[in-house]
């Protein structure tokens, strides 16, 4: 007979102090696992909730001039406790036309580049799902790469393809064509978009498409399918997952985006992030900034919202 | 179900193999991955109405071999004939052939009515054609009730039927069923095996079965073809498969023989003689065997065709009597199992069918027994 455990050593214990805090959190009712729970709670808080309850305070103040520059909501007067909500920055969102057509600008270049992504990022999803499993995590790690760069200093070398005399119009200098005007405009916004975006898109696509598994692929083929129709029928509603979660990672943050725009787009490209940072930094406006920023939350909660229930609908089905 | 359908006079066409055209033809087929051979130098021909089995272990190539009828992979070299047509090239969906998958592959997405109507609508049938069809697919399948279900919702066996039905769907010549029982439980699966060969018969589809199950296989087929590293090492009907196998191999693989090793010492065209050191006695055989004298050869010999006694059996020729002493006695309930360790030290099984209510007399561990066997009971094999 073997023995693997000698009776002489005794089993490992926990530690006494430990087992004390356990005891008495349990008398009050708190177990492990709420604390475990507790964490991320604890952290959306500080970090995002507190800080987006003082973005929406501001966003119910007046400019004024001074530290800081508004005003405050409560006001003590003589015992009394003043609470004064100001709703006119909303109501200026409303009725001025800059905010109106900086929003729906940012939606409509945020959608086109959204769509621009998706056409490029499928395919080389589908391809790089479709390698050979030794090639598979080489591109991959090509497509993080970029990352390893910071955003800024990647859009700025963008410029020095795009602009007057840049490496595009020397090439096409070359053969003796005209220097083409593409900084500054709606185009070199579009470029920067999907280049920056595009790995959200692929990343998620890549992790539906290689769970595919090949078998329905050939039973589609076998049922008469051919590969066109197996791609429409089968491939395709299997990767809804994946298109919808990379259209979110990309539509989302560029309706805020403000580097991109503001690096490359020219000055008729409305987009909510530029405007926000001129009421910010170049007015000084805090009170309308945040009005701003409250009001694109809601613009991007909405969607993502809508594809939530449409992801649990998908999933019940 | 309908009446088992009439059988026509000859169901064995290849038994007759000069006056009858083969369905399936494969020709000298070949499969190399790389510089592995998964399928080497294949020749088959399979009949109408087969309901033919590829029996082998994991590896043996009989699941690339299905593939290539399917048309997923394409062979290294050799023929694919299927109704006198050559299909070696021909991708899958110009096939005149479906497919049962091994996972099902059923499409998750999809209802069981649309996983069924999925073929059909691939040729652009009426809409109405196609549900009347999915209608009788899914009683012909008892799954009446269930095509508005998606897959996830059904059991394995529903699903497996439904996978059936989908093959089943575009009426084909050929149905290919990879491993079909193999993932449902062994009380099911005995079920199964029924209910698959009476949907055979009744739609008298030709069907190739990929198993590495051999009561599967010998409960379903028509024939058998036994494959081992990519090559068929014998084709044949359940019963010659078993009581006559032509090589080592095969014996061994389906069910259990014991082995010995012999020489000859006669040779006659009416019988021959091996004398076999291990078994402690001379083997006589009541046939005869294209051998020479001198020759080293092997027998085998099934357990159930062996009998134990107490008392020295006589036999005329003074062989085919060994002696040993029990060793293990395994009590399966309608047989026991009994393992004899001989003289030699080689031990054999000896199954013994208990006909005998609690039987107080049967032999017993340790005890010296005589072995015996009918002279043309075993095998004479010489690869």
């Amino acid at each position: 007979m073997t023995t693997t455990h000698d009776p002489t050593i005794p089993p490992p214990r926990r530690l006494k102090p430990w087992n004390a805090v356990e005891r008495g959190l349990a008398k009050v009712g708190i177990t492990g696992r709420m604390l475990v729970l507790a964490a991320p709670f604890l952290w959306l808080l500080v970090f995002f909730l507190i800080p987006l309850f003082v973005v929406f305070g501001i966003s119910l103040a007046t400019k004024q001039f001074g530290r800081p520059p508004f005003s405050p909501l409560l006001t003590t007067d003589e015992g009394t406790v003043q609470l004064t909500l100001h709703l006119n920055n909303y109501i200026r969102l409303f009725t001025d036309n800059l905010y109106v057509a900086a929003y729906l600008s940012s939606i409509r270049i945020a959608a086109i580049a959204t769509v621009i992504t998706l056409l490029i990022g499928y395919p080389m999803a589908y391809a790089i799902a479709r390698a050979p499993g030794q090639w598979r995590s080489i591109l991959l790690m090509l497509v993080i790469l970029p990352f390893f760069t910071s955003l800024l200093l990647r859009v700025y070398a963008l410029t020095g393809f795009m602009r007057g005399n840049g490496v595009i119009n020397q090439f096409l200098g070359l053969f003796g064509i005209e220097p083409l005007v593409m900084m500054q405009t709606d185009f070199a916004v579009y470029v920067g978009l999907v280049y920056t975006y595009l790995p959200f898109m692929i990343l998620p696509l890549y992790t539906t498409l290689v769970k595919l598994d090949d078998s329905l692929l050939e039973a589609s083929a076998d049922l008469g399918a051919k590969p066109l129709r197996t791609f429409l029928t089968i491939t395709l509603p299997l990767s809804i997952p994946g298109i919808v979660a990379g259209s979110m990672l990309v539509f989302i943050p560029a309706i805020g985006e403000f580097v991109i725009p503001s690096l490359l787009g020219g000055p008729e490209t409305l987009m909510i992030g530029r405007v926000l940072w001129d009421e910010f930094f170049t007015a000084t406006n805090w009170p309308r900034a945040a009005a701003v920023a409250c009001a694109m939350l809601v613009v991007v909660v909405v969607p993502i919202m809508l594809l939530q229930r449409f992801q649990n609908a998908v999933v019940e089905k | 179900m309908a009446k088992k359908p009439q059988l026509a006079i000859d169901t064995r066409p290849w038994r007759d193999a000069a006056n009858n055209k083969p369905f399936v033809r494969i020709k000298n087929v070949s499969k190399k991955f790389g510089d592995v051979s998964a399928v080497n130098d294949v020749s088959l021909d399979i009949y109408r109405s087969e309901l033919f089995c590829l029996l082998g272990g994991s590896g043996s190539g009989k699941s690339t071999l299905l593939r290539m009828l399917a048309g997923f992979e394409i062979p290294t070299s050799g023929t694919i004939e299927i109704d006198g047509q050559d299909m070696t090239d021909v991708p899958p969906y110009n096939r005149p052939v479906n497919m049962m998958f091994q996972s099902y592959a059923l499409f998750p997405h999809m209802t069981v009515e649309q996983n069924i109507a999925y073929g059909l609508k691939r040729d652009h049938l009426p809409k109405d054609e196609i549900a009347a069809r999915v209608t009788e697919l899914l009683a012909l399948v008892k799954l009446q009730d269930y095509g508005k279900r998606k897959p996830h919702q059904l059991s394995g066996g529903q699903r497996q039927r439904v996978a059936l039905a989908r093959a089943l769907a575009k009426r084909p010549k050929l149905l290919l069923l990879d491993e079909p029982l193999g993932a449902l439980d062994k009380k099911l699966r005995e079920e199964t095996q029924f209910e698959l060969v009476k949907i055979q018969e009744s739609l008298g589809v030709t069907f190739v079965v990929v198993t590495h199950d051999q009561e599967e296989a010998m409960t379903l087929a028509t024939r058998i073809g036994v494959m081992n590293q990519g090559e068929i090492v014998m084709i044949g009907e359940p019963t010659d498969i078993y009581e006559y196998p032509n090589s080592r191999f095969v014996a061994n693989f389906i069910g259990s023989a014991n082995m010995v090793e012999g020489t000859v010492t006669e040779d006659e065209p009416d019988h021959i003689r091996i004398r076999s050191a291990e078994l402690g006695c001379d083997i006589y055989v009541g046939h005869g065997v294209d051998c020479a004298p001198d020759q080293i050869l092997w027998w085998a010999i099934r357990p159930e065709k062996m009998r134990l006694s107490r008392e020295k059996p006589e036999h005329p020729q003074n062989a085919n009597v060994t002696t040993g002493v029990v060793e293990e006695i395994a009590y399966l309930g309608d047989i026991s199992v009994y393992q004899v360790a001989l003289e030699s030290g080689k031990r054999i099984r000896v199954s013994q069918t208990n006909s005998v209510r609690g039987n107080p007399d049967a032999i017993t561990w340790e005890e010296k027994v005589y072995v015996t066997w009918d002279d043309n009971a075993g095998s004479v094999l010489t690869v």
